[in-house]
């Protein structure tokens, strides 16, 4: 369960006039369940890769449970977000032939943590996410089921946070609605943070917070309706 | 780590497949070159080995060795025959062998020689015995004629078109074992026939004269093709039809095969007597000879010798050491041979960086997906790096196979012509040049994997 705070975060790429994505203040309590919400390109992204140490910010502080990351190197930011972020992509970025009990196992393996222990947990998780063949291709499954995985995967190492980028937007209703329902519960059961970069309304109606990001600056913060309720 | 690489190859088999066999076939190429040329120097000096000195008539040292040594069919120049006299004399030599070619029987040439050149020269017998009379022959080993059977010399070789000799025929009575030389390819008769069958030495003492001082004159007597263009089983088959077929008769005789002396106006043409004991002992000045193999006693005589016998009239040489000059020319084709290996080498290099580079960059999502999801980094080099060398290694060890593989067959029918065996095998400088193309190729896979390594994962989801 980590907490973030940011102070004077800011991003920007070469070539561009303005920063991207420019955050003065903004602190995520261990536990909060957050969504993040707003147009295309108003820099949602951006602040996935910045707070689960994919990019280095240009300036400012990004604190997760006292470690800035904003201030470490590459690698040690490798690391940490092996370490402490289960993360969900929109394109569930799965490995084609390999089965699905691999494909949640893979990252640990290759980061040579992968314990009889962890071997256990990633029977565990594909059952808890609803999926009977664990040595089924990846391929030869259908959306909703590869996101199911991505996510199991996403939680093998006990993650302080999950952040997802847009779970669902891929997925037609039903399986996202699962998909979105599935998060929930289990960074419930695990009491561990939770960040969500979604549309879809009824997904971010049962998140406790709300972020609207515009043109790269959080243009509302607030108390999600259905939970304020 | 080897699971993911696996399923990957898996998936991308075809392009796989065929990195591996460019890389085999570049390898293979370098690999033949190299056991080829290898082989070819040790066989042949192999050969050369138990000849020590040749000593022939003046001209050329590299035919004069090719045609002794090798058994290379070409007319070589005469020298007189008090030259082998002198050397049975000399103290300083062991043993002066003459020897005498020309004739063929079955596509095997026909040398003529001595007993003790034959016992010192070969390990001993794998079947029957050494020949005791003038009709008597002793076959190499890898000659397919049975131990008891008829040979019928020809004039030159069947290819050449050569004539038989009538009424000669020799008995086989003893199969050499193995020497790995072309000797093993020969059928020894005693060198006093081979004389008797042209007509020189015994009592035609003038003929002789006039053979050993004529020394142009050219012991393969095939220059004289067959006008009548007969193979050799066609002529075979006429001598044996000889006695029911009048006109056949007639066409042996034209042709100069005079049998039952009917062929006395051709003086190169005369028959053996089958059961003459055979005389080696060559202190009397005897015919005109190709060549005379040496053994001298001594390093020291060998080297008095060879400078004796270095004059206008005699050519002597160490037959290595006519080999090595020849190495050198090899040697040469061996340059440009091995830079044609090692351009192509290069080219599958550039092409498999190319390749792999593209591929990578075709890969960015994955490679950036990996680390995102907690991969180490230094995972993904070895991924990259692991995959690519891999397949690299896989193709130097096949090519190596196919290198061995190409070098044996070639080197079999290498074998098959020649009869000089050719040890085709790797050696530490194999091990050597194998460690080689490996670090190479060590190298060449951390190019794309640099690559992989410095790509920044977050633009590489974005893609
Ligand atoms: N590597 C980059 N170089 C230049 N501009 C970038 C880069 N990454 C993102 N951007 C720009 O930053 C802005 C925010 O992008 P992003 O965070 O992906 O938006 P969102 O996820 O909200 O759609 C966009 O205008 C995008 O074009
Ligand atoms: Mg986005």
């Amino acid at each position: 369960m980590l907490s973030l705070r940011i102070e004077d975060l800011a991003k920007s790429f070469p070539g561009l006039s303005g920063p991207v994505l420019e955050i003065a203040s903004l602190t995520i309590t261990p536990g909060s369940r957050v969504a993040v919400t707003g147009g295309s390109g108003s820099g949602k992204s951006t602040f996935v890769n910045l707070i689960t140490g994919l990019e280095r910010a240009t300036s400012g502080k990004l604190v997760w449970n006292g470690d800035d990351i904003s201030r470490v190197s590459e690698a040690a930011r490798d690391r940490w977000r092996a370490r402490h972020v289960g993360l969900v992509m929109q394109d569930f970025h799965l490995f084609p032939g390999l089965s699905a009990f691999e494909n949640i196992l893979l990252p640990a393996r290759l980061a040579r943590v992968a314990d009889a222990v962890t071997i256990g947990r990633a029977r565990e998780l594909l059952a808890t996410v609803g999926l009977l063949r664990p040595d089924q291709r990846i391929e030869t499954m259908s959306r909703g089921e590869m996101q199911r995985v991505a996510i199991a995967r996403a939680l093998l190492r006990k993650p302080g946070v999950i952040v997802a980028d847009e779970p669902t937007a891929s997925l037609d209703a039903e399986a996202g609605e699962a998909v979105g329902r599935l998060l929930l519960d289990l960074a419930e059961q695990a009491g561990t943070t939770l960040i969500v970069v979604s549309h879809d309304q009824r997904l971010i109606n049962r998140l406790d917070r709300r972020l609207t990001f515009q043109a790269g600056r959080i243009v509302s913060d607030s108390v999600s309706d259905e939970v304020a309720a | 780590m080897m699971r993911f690489i696996l399923a990957d190859l898996r998936r991308l088999w075809a392009g796989a497949t065929v990195v591996v066999l460019l890389v085999a076939l570049a390898t293979a190429l370098g690999v033949t070159v190299t056991l080829q040329e290898r082989a070819l120097r040790l066989g042949s000096a192999r050969a050369a080995d138990k000849f020590d000195l040749v000593i022939g008539a003046a001209g050329s040292e590299t035919q004069l060795v090719l045609s002794s040594v090798f058994l290379q069919p070409a007319p070589l120049p005469l020298m007189s025959g008090d030259v082998l006299a002198k050397l049975s004399k000399d103290p300083r030599v062991a043993w002066a062998a003459p020897v005498g070619f020309g004739d063929s029987f079955a596509g095997y040439p026909l040398v003529g020689t001595t007993r003790s050149l034959i016992s010192s020269t070969v390990s001993g017998f794998a079947e029957g015995g050494m020949f005791g009379k003038e009709g008597e022959a002793v076959i190499g080993a890898a000659v397919k004629l049975p131990v008891g059977g008829e040979v019928k010399p020809m004039h030159g070789s069947a290819a050449t078109g050569g004539e038989t000799h009538a009424g000669v025929a020799y008995r086989i009575t003893g199969r050499l074992q193995p020497t790995g030389t072309p000797w093993d390819r020969a059928i020894l008769v005693p060198i006093q026939a081979v004389w008797h069958v042209h007509g020189l030495g015994h009592e035609h003492g003038e003929e002789e004269e006039h053979d050993g001082e004529a020394a142009p004159a050219i012991t393969r007597a095939a220059a004289t093709t067959d006008e009548h263009g007969h193979s050799l089983f066609e002529a075979v088959r006429e001598q044996d039809h000889e006695h029911d077929h009048g006109h056949v008769h007639e066409a042996a005789a034209a042709a100069g095969q005079g049998e039952h002396g009917e062929g006395e106006e051709n003086p190169d043409h005369h028959g053996i007597d089958p059961d003459a004991p055979i005389v080696e002992d060559f202190a009397t000045d005897g015919p005109g000879l190709p060549a005379v193999l040496v053994k001298p006693k001594t390093i020291a005589d060998a080297y008095k010798l060879r400078q004796e016998y270095r004059n206008g009239n005699t050519l002597a040489v160490f037959p290595g050491e006519v080999l090595t000059n020849l190495y050198g020319t090899l040697g040469d084709a061996k340059l440009v041979l091995g830079a044609v290996a090692a351009g192509s080498q290069g080219l599958v290099a550039a092409a498999l960086v190319l390749v792999t580079v593209t591929h990578i960059a075709q890969r960015r999502r994955q490679i950036g997906a990996l680390r995102a999801f907690g991969a180490p980094r230094s995972s993904v080099f070895a991924i990259v790096w692991l995959e690519l060398f891999l397949l690299i290694a896989l193709g130097v060890g096949l090519g190596f196979l196919i290198g061995l593989f190409a070098a044996q067959m070639i080197g079999s029918v290498f074998t098959d012509q020649s009869g000089i065996v050719l040890p085709v095998g790797f050696t530490d400088e194999d091990l050597k040049s194998a460690m080689l193309l490996l670090a190479t190729s060590a190298v060449l896979a951390a190019i794309p994997a640099v690559l992989a390594y410095r790509q920044p994962p977050a633009a590489a989801l974005r893609a």
